[in-house]
Formats: C-alpha cells, structure tokens, sequence
C-alpha cells in the first residue's frame, strides 16, 4: 500500500494559486500594448483588457494573493514537516524565477509609490520582470503538458 | 539599418545649445543649481504673458532637430489598422504638441464677471511628481530624473503609446518610421518613438535654464526648488484672487498643477479661477473645426474613440485625479497580503492534516502528519 502525505489547504490552496499565477501573468504581459492591438480587447467582454489601470490593479491583487499563500507555505514548511505541496514550483529553478519576480516587483512598487530609483536600475527590474514572467509561464506550460511524476513522500520535490 | 536616435546626438544638440545658452551668461538661479536631487518645479504667472510665442519658437529651434525623420517607406504595421503616425512633412505646426513639437499657446478669448478678456497659456508636459507614463511604462524608456524631471529615453521607447493613454493630459506624441522597434519585429512591435518635453534636461544637468523660460519676454515661468516654488505660487495666487474678488482662501482655485493627478512641477496662476480656464479651453478646442489650421489634422484616438481633431495634442486643463491613486493604495494589500499568510503558517491555519477527498483517511499513517498537534 502506498504511504500518503498531505497537501495543506488541499484543493482550494491549489486553485488560489492557479487564480493568482494566471492573473498575475495575464495582467503583466496586459502591461504592454498588445491586447488592443492584437483584438483581445474587441473580444466581447474584453474591453477591459485594454485598461491598463483596471489590468495594473490586477496585477496588484494577484500579486498580494500570490504572496499572501506563499508566505503562508513558507511559515507553515517552518512549523510543519511532511507537507508535500500539490502547487507551486517544484524545482530551483521555479524558485528563483519566483524570487526575481518577487524582488523586482516589489522595487517596481516602490517607484510606482512616487520613491526615486535610477532610471538604468529601473530599466534593469522592467526587463528583469518581464524576461523571469516569461521563464515562469514557459516552464510552467511544460510541467503542466509533461506527465505528472508519481507522488513524492519527500514534500518539496527537486 | 534603422534610423536610430543616438542619445549622442540628443546630447550633442543639447550641449551645442547649452555652449550658446552659457555664452549668454544665463545660468539658473543659485537655489537651482545647488538642487542636490530636489525637484526642480515652474511657476507660469499667465497674467504676464502676452501670447508672443517666444518660447515656442526657442524649443523647436533648440530640440525640433534632435528629433529624427523616420525611415522611408515606413515599416507597416501588423494588422493593418494599427495607425502610423508622421509629423515630419508637418514640422511647422506649431499650434498643438507633435513629436517636433514640445510646447504650443492656447490663445483664448472669453468673459469673466461680464468683461471679455484674453489670455494665453503655454502648455506642454506638466512634469508629474509620480507620473504615470514613466511608472507604467513597461520597458523602461519613461524616466523620472532625480531633479524630477520626466523625459523618455528614445534609444528605448518602442512608441506603443501606452505613456500617451496613461497621461491624463495625453501629452506624449508619437512619430512612426524612427527608434530602437526598426531593428526588431517593425511590423508586430513598436510603432516609432514617444517624444514630448523633457524640460530642457541637458541644459539643466549644466546648472543652465530651460530655453522656454529663458527667452521669454516677459519672464511669464521662474523656476526653483519644488518648496520655493510652492510658496511662490500660493502668495501669486492669493494676491490673485483678492485681485478678483475672492476670500483669500479661494486661492486654490487661481492655482493648477498642485493637486492635479497627485501633483505636478508645473504650476500655472491665473487671474480667472481655473473652472473658467478650463470652460475656455473646452471651447476653443470644440471650436477647432476637424481639418483646418495648420496642426488640425491628424486627430488622435483616445480611449477607443476618435477624438475631435480640436482636441488632439491640445491638452485640457479640467480637474485630474491621481492617476497612481489605485496602485498607491493598493501597495497595503502587497505589505499585508504576506504578513497575513505568515501569521496564518506560523499558527498553521488551514495547515492541519486534511484526509485527501479521493483517499479514505486510514492510509495516512501516523509518521506522516507532519506534526500535526
Ligand atoms: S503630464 Fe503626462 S507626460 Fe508629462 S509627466 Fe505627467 S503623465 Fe507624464
Ligand atoms: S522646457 Fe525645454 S523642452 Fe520643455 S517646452 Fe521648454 S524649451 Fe521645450
Ligand atoms: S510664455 Fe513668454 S515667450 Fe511664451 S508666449 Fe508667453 S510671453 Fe511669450
């Protein structure tokens, strides 16, 4: 018979974090003017789309979601052990996309607040940004079409 | 091989002009050049000016040839109904913002309190204190200087517009067929380059004034240290209003560019209360029949619609909100949002060990709840 563990939070952790990962990216890649060029906005109910205050504060909630449950992995992995976590990057990798995009966010907020950065420094987080969204999305579309690995009683998976 | 814009040469013109700017002897004041990271703010007295355009003249012969003409033909953009936009057959127009084009007169005629009067305002970009089309600009080529000063960078703009939709006087123009997109994907990405005032930002790295303030006769803008400035204003604009027969308090409304989109550093003072100016200037761009005048061509389009061609490159100068307000605020969600999953780790809220819905609980076995208490 084989040994479970437990994934906390179960299904809906998991689907909060698909919500907060697909908004984030869809709002951030809405960042750039493409959606009303490329007639995502003439879609019927799209309109918005083409906002990019409405797709920034998106961006924004998606963005608190997101950090809102992996700070909560993070402390909960603190207290807990044999949690084998059924979302969320699974490798180094995963990791250190997440980790650029967290950092390079959250200076990006901060200019967004009205605080002074070096115009180069911005340039540097704006394609740091966009370059690890599209890293992310791209291996998270091969681990989501690759076969799924059989279950690992070790939690956090390489 | 694409035209690009060398920021050499936006230098160069800048630096040749400056040589010709210290040759005149005139340097900003001492406040100015002892600035160390302050932002630098204007102040435009309309009641002095006299609608001369002086300083219109003095911007385009200073920066109109820093900027390029475009490649020819021009790269069409895909799909087909993704507008270029040329203003290099039109550098003339003088009468609207276009990419060679920083600063224009709105030159108005109205009534106030049953007497007709006239007044002329220079308008070009307001030099927001947390300007949305730098902020949101998702590349980087929206800049905010540390004297505050609001340029873009042409070696990088890709002339999407976005700077324009998120400005709420519009004031970022594109020219097509120049910029950094030629060397890319022309047809798919990028449309030419944004280009709007940049407030002079070479001449003011060397300590020199802006050429619009410098050369105007009736020395209509002083410009200083934001604080120095601020108090300038209020004491213009109280003096203003006592003037029109105002409570010395109204003084707020003789004042715009403090409070609009969360402040700018530019604040005009009129004699009228604003709510005047800006029924004036609604007016005279309406007025503007569609395809008359030099510059009245070439509307622009706005917010899906195609705006009246009196209104395109004329910036209104109605109330505006604070643009950054939603993000501002929100900024609490993004503190808060990891402070609340935090503390719901650490008390392992939702963290207990849940039986799996398609597992009978029984298979979990004891070493690995994971120290559930
Ligand atoms: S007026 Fe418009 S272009 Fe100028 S700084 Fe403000 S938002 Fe930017
Ligand atoms: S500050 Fe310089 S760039 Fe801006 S309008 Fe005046 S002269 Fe033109
Ligand atoms: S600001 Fe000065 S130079 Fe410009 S139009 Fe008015 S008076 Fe003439």
């Amino acid at each position: 018979m084989s040994v479970m563990s437990y994934s906390p939070g179960g299904r809906a952790a998991r689907w909060l974090y698909g919500i907060a990962t697909g908004f984030a990216l869809f709002s951030g890649f809405g960042q750039m003017p493409i959606f009303k060029r490329y007639y995502l906005a003439d879609l019927p109910g799209m309109a918005w789309t083409a906002n990019f205050f409405i797709t920034s504060d998106i961006h924004y909630l998606a963005a608190a979601l997101l950090l809102g449950l992996l700070a909560w992995r993070l402390a909960l992995d603190a207290r807990t052990t044999g949690a084998a976590w059924s979302w969320g990057p699974r490798s180094w990798w995963g990791w250190t996309l997440l980790g650029l995009l967290v950092i390079s966010g959250a200076a990006k907020v901060l200019r967004n607040l009205g605080i002074y950065l070096p115009p180069p420094l911005i340039m540097v987080l704006d394609f740091t940004h966009l370059g690890s969204a599209m890293a992310f999305m791209f291996t998270g579309l091969v681990v989501l079409v690759k076969p799924k690995p059989k279950p690992n009683l070790r939690g956090l998976a390489g | 091989m694409a035209q690009a814009i060398s920021r050499r040469n936006f230098l160069r013109g800048g630096l040749a002009t400056a040589a010709g700017v210290a040759a005149s002897g005139v340097v900003l004041p001492q406040a100015v050049r002892a600035a160390g990271g302050q932002e630098l703010c204007t102040v435009l007295d309309l009641s002095k000016c006299i609608g001369c355009e002086a300083c219109v003249d003095a911007c385009r012969e200073t920066w109109q040839a820093t900027v390029p003409d475009p490649v020819n033909p021009m790269p069409k953009p895909f799909p087909s109904r993704v507008p270029t936009q040329d203003w290099s057959k039109r550098k003339d127009v003088s009468d609207r913002l276009t990419p060679y084009n920083f600063l224009y007169v709105e030159h108005l005629d109205f009534e106030h309190k049953g007497q007709a009067l006239e007044l002329h305002v220079p308008r070009r970009c307001m030099h927001c204190v947390n300007p949305p089309c730098a902020n949101l600009c998702p590349f980087g080529a929206g800049r905010v200087e540390k004297n505050g000063i609001v340029n873009i960078d042409p070696d990088v703009c890709l002339g999407g517009a976005k700077c324009k939709q998120v400005c709420p006087w519009h004031i970022p123009q594109r020219q097509s067929g120049v910029g950094v997109y030629l060397d890319i994907m022309p047809s798919y990405a990028g449309n030419g380059v944004m280009f709007k005032c940049h407030r002079c930002l070479p001449l003011v790295k060397q300590g020199k004034q802006p050429q619009c303030v410098e050369v105007c006769p009736e020395h209509v803008q002083t410009i200083g240290l934001r604080p120095q400035m601020l108090a300038q204003a209020e004491a213009l604009a109280r003096q203003k209003a006592q003037a029109d027969g105002a409570a010395p308090d109204r003084w707020r409304d003789y004042v715009y560019g403090i409070e609009e989109n969360g402040g700018t550093n530019t604040v005009y003072v009129s004699p009228v209360p604003f709510a005047v100016v800006s029924a004036a200037v609604n007016q005279a761009h309406a007025q503007a029949a569609p395809g008359q005048g030099k510059g009245r061509a070439g509307a622009g389009k706005q917010g899906g619609k195609r705006r009246k061609a009196g209104f395109a490159g004329r910036p209104p100068m109605g109330p505006v909100n604070n643009t950054m307000e939603s993000a501002e605020n929100l900024t609490a969600a993004l503190v808060l949002a990891p402070l609340a999953g935090l503390a719901a780790g650490f008390t392992r809220l939702f963290g207990k060990k849940q039986p799996p819905s398609d597992q009978p609980p029984q298979e979990q076995p004891p070493s690995e709840q994971g120290g559930q208490s």
